[in-house]
């Protein structure tokens, strides 16, 4: 009989996979994962795929190169496998040649050239390859899921609720470019990321639904023995992602080698370094004044773009003149989906931001300039987000 | 010339460039790999092919390791598919996956060939599940099997808690027939063939799903479906279980329709007419208005299965079965709780009486095949229905050839 995976690595293993014992050290393949990652989210939502097929793309991926390396397996054709195959097992299929097609729209000729001369064949033939690899565990939960039916069950301000789970559905769809998936199950994840959006947009859990005197915390009800020491270990890794430096998107490959990481006066500095180790995140969000922290969730607005301005480096960003009509009444958690897949995005009236924020200094996902024709700063939310009520 | 158009050597176009592989390595290296989660094919032997169908095809085989265990393997067809690894069949695999149950057929894993240049780099899949003695369409045409009335009561019953189950894992088999029930020599009844399975979700905010109403082997479909709904759900095979259920009794299918209207007529003749007072909101349904339904008919569920199915709770959970109405067919629990399963004779153990029958039906099946020996099957019921004797021998003749594809 055949070993039965398991899917969650520590973080010892995960420095040991193919690509590292294939010379690629670990920031690079990091960045690999990343490029990937945002890559399927790019391809996805240009073809209006929803986001439960793109994050299942995702956590294909990241398994996949658990057990090969980026050496051998060029990783925007796995990318494109992943999305191929999450399409037909999410119940939104779409053919093989017009992924090809949207996933060329933003590779460089150079790049697009590892699909070599029969590219929809290369997709063909990986697909098998790649089922193998994740033993056919086709189906996967995600964070989304769980995000909306622990909202579900908080008590507390109506507003900053929403604007929480706006957040925290933000951090998620970012949270796919780190190696989360491939460490926590997608309820953990889900409650470390609402803590850290809770945090940030000064939501306070005043009760909960099925409360018990057992319960300390409100995610007590859900997941066992979590620790702080772990919730903020896994938003730590998430907002690692908006200190990196901004790269190149999607730099030439062969790769180089990685960029040097320069450590601005960073949020994520300033949580490193806090005294108060207990509770880091805590205290930058009660502490310090950081005048971008408050930017998190809401959409990018013409309001906004001074503040986003100041940063020289988004000048190119496109700042969407159109900003979302007000918030629904919350309401919306009622229609939630009543399962994890193949079902209407979850109901919100506005999405999280999709404009490229700023990038150090800020807790901002550092998303890559607007290809051309991509989603990126129109005034219609790329499909990953929850969309229409 | 190598077949080597999918592995592309434009992959290490510069000597020394990152992608270290060139084509060669590339095919070496996805021959050699062992996949830990996915084992070879090889691992089983071949006993016998004990099926074929649009499908593909399945065979019975014993682990070489451990030759007495026996299985059933399925061979994904992937030839002439444009899309890659089929969307029915990673349907299938994703459904089978969720669904653990005594009731539900077990898949085992899923095994690979080696990627070989005789395949051009392409592995073939295969499902491999625990292997099941009977199928109840076979144990059904086998005159010397004789069923108690406390082992119908059995069949029936798991038959009910395997659907039971997979209602309630959000899931449709859409394909409930006599051939696809199967039945261990344990007398253990499985629920087999998800290949039609999909999930279903509770229409809300006026959605309305869209599926396809092209589903069910025609003997055992719904009245709904052959009216066009495209938004059904658990009771499409409830109304197979109540065709199996009489069945059991019948031992051939009860309405054997060459074409749809023909079996939306035998279905009136047996259930009474399709009509707005029966059925609220039919009238709204695709084909209602563009098919000929037979008026007049009364419903006679109870008086044309009396002859056969002697019990008065069988004749009456069958008649709470076989209602036009999805909304008002009984329900998987509803019909686990009939006093025909919590009446004398109680349900009772099918093993006793397989163990009479030692040749699996399977094998029953492909032997009489080959030897193009008709078997004698009781006809009486299928007579009810045609008058004409070609009818009856080209349902047969069908039903036969039919035995063992999907």
């Amino acid at each position: 009989m055949a070993v039965t995976p398991c899917w969650y690595f520590d973080k010892k293993e995960l420095r040991i996979t193919p690509s590292s014992l294939d010379g690629i050290d670990y920031d690079t393949e990091l960045r690999y994962r990343k490029d990937g990652a945002r890559f399927i989210q790019d391809t996805g939502t240009k073809m209006d795929l929803g986001y439960n097929t793109m994050a299942t793309g995702v956590v294909y991926f990241h398994r996949f190169y658990m057990f090969h390396s980026f050496r051998n397996f060029p990783r925007y054709v796995t990318a494109s496998c992943c999305l191929f195959l999450a399409g037909k097992v999410e119940e939104t299929p779409k053919k093989c040649k017009d992924i090809i097609k949207a996933a060329k729209g933003f590779l460089t000729d150079a790049k697009f050239a590892t699909f070599g001369d029969d590219p929809k064949e290369e997709v063909m033939t990986l697909e098998r390859i790649l089922l193998q690899t994740i033993k056919f565990d086709l189906q996967v939960e995600h964070p989304y899921y769980f995000l909306l039916k622990y909202a579900k069950c908080l008590k507390g301000d109506k507003q900053k609720l929403q604007k929480m789970v706006q957040m925290a559905w933000t951090f998620v769809n970012d949270s796919l470019c780190t190696t989360l998936c491939l460490q926590w199950e997608p309820e953990v994840i889900a409650v470390a990321l609402m803590y850290l959006a809770g945090k940030l947009s000064k939501f306070e859990v005043m009760d909960w639904t099925g409360r018990t005197p057992k319960h300390l915390r409100w995610w007590d009800m859900f997941i066992e023995d979590v620790t702080m020491d772990l919730l903020e270990d896994i938003c730590h890794q998430v907002l690692d992602l908006y200190s990196q430096p901004q790269t190149n998107p999607m730099p030439d490959s062969p790769p180089l080698p990685p960029a040097p990481q320069i450590q601005h006066a960073s949020v994520r500095a300033a949580i490193t370094h806090s005294e108060n180790t207990r509770s880091p995140i805590a205290t930058i969000v009660q502490g310090a004044p950081i005048p971008t922290v408050s930017m998190i969730g809401k959409t990018v607005g013409k309001n906004d773009s001074k503040l986003v301005s100041t940063n020289g480096e988004l000048s190119k960003m496109i700042v969407d003149p159109l900003k979302p009509p007000p918030l629904e009444p919350p309401s919306m958690f009622v229609h939630a989906p009543p399962h994890h897949h193949s079902y209407p995005p979850p109901s919100f009236s506005q999405p999280p931001p999709s404009g490229p924020p700023p990038t150090t200094g800020t807790l901002y996902p550092v998303y890559p300039p607007p290809p051309q024709g991509a989603p990126y700063g129109s005034s219609r939310p790329p499909s990953y987000y929850p969309s229409n009520i | 010339m190598m077949p080597n158009s999918s592995i592309s050597s434009m992959i290490n176009p510069v000597p020394g460039g990152f992608y270290k592989m060139n084509t060669k390595e590339k095919e070496k290296y996805i021959e050699e790999f062992d996949f830990p989660f996915c084992d070879e094919a090889s691992k089983y032997e071949k006993i016998t092919k004990i099926g074929q169908g649009t499908f593909g095809e399945v065979f019975k085989a014993k682990d070489r390791k451990n030759p007495a265990k026996i299985v059933a393997m399925k061979k994904v067809l992937m030839d002439n598919e444009k899309e890659g690894f089929p969307i029915t069949a990673l349907r299938e695999i994703k459904i089978l996956q969720l669904l653990k149950h005594e009731n539900v057929v077990n898949l085992i894993e899923i095994c690979r060939t080696r990627a070989t240049l005789d395949n051009k780099y392409r592995s073939t899949f295969y499902l491999v599940f625990d292997f099941c003695e009977h199928d109840l369409a076979g144990l059904l045409s086998n005159v010397n099997v004789k069923f108690s009335l406390g082992e119908i009561k059995r069949v029936i019953q798991q038959l009910l808690n395997g659907l039971y189950y997979i209602h309630s894992n959000k899931i449709l088999h859409r394909d409930m027939k006599a051939a696809n029930v199967l039945i261990t020599k344990n007398g253990i009844l499985k629920l087999a063939d998800f290949g039609l399975a999909r999930a279903f979700s509770q229409c809300k905010n006026g959605q309305v799903n869209r599926y396809t109403n092209r589903v069910v082997t025609l003997w055992y479909r719904p009245p709904e479906l052959l009216l066009g709904d495209r938004n059904y759900g658990p009771p499409v095979d409830l109304w197979g279980a109540g065709c199996i259920m009489a069945e059991m009794w019948t031992r051939s299918p009860i309405m054997q329709g060459n074409t749809e209207p023909q079996q939306l007529a035998l279905i009136s003749q047996l259930c009474g007419s399709i009509t707005p007072e029966t059925w609220p909101g039919v009238e709204s349904l695709e084909l209602y208005n563009k098919i000929e339904l037979a008026r007049g008919q009364k419903r006679k569920v109870k008086d044309r299965l009396k002859p056969y199915v002697k019990n008065p709770y069988a004749c009456d959970l069958l008649d709470k079965l076989l209602v036009l109405d999805p909304q008002k067919r009984c329900d998987a629990d509803a019909a686990l709780n009939h006093d025909f399963f919590w009446s004398e004779p109680m349900p009772c153990d099918l093993s006793k009486m397989l163990a009479q029958h030692t040749q699996s039906m399977f094998e029953f099946t492909m032997q009489s095949r080959r030897q193009g020996v008709l078997r004698q099957v009781n006809t009486p019921w299928i007579a009810y229905f045609f008058n004409r004797k070609t009818a009856v021998h080209e349902g047969l003749t069908f039903y036969r050839l039919d035995l063992r594809s999907d």
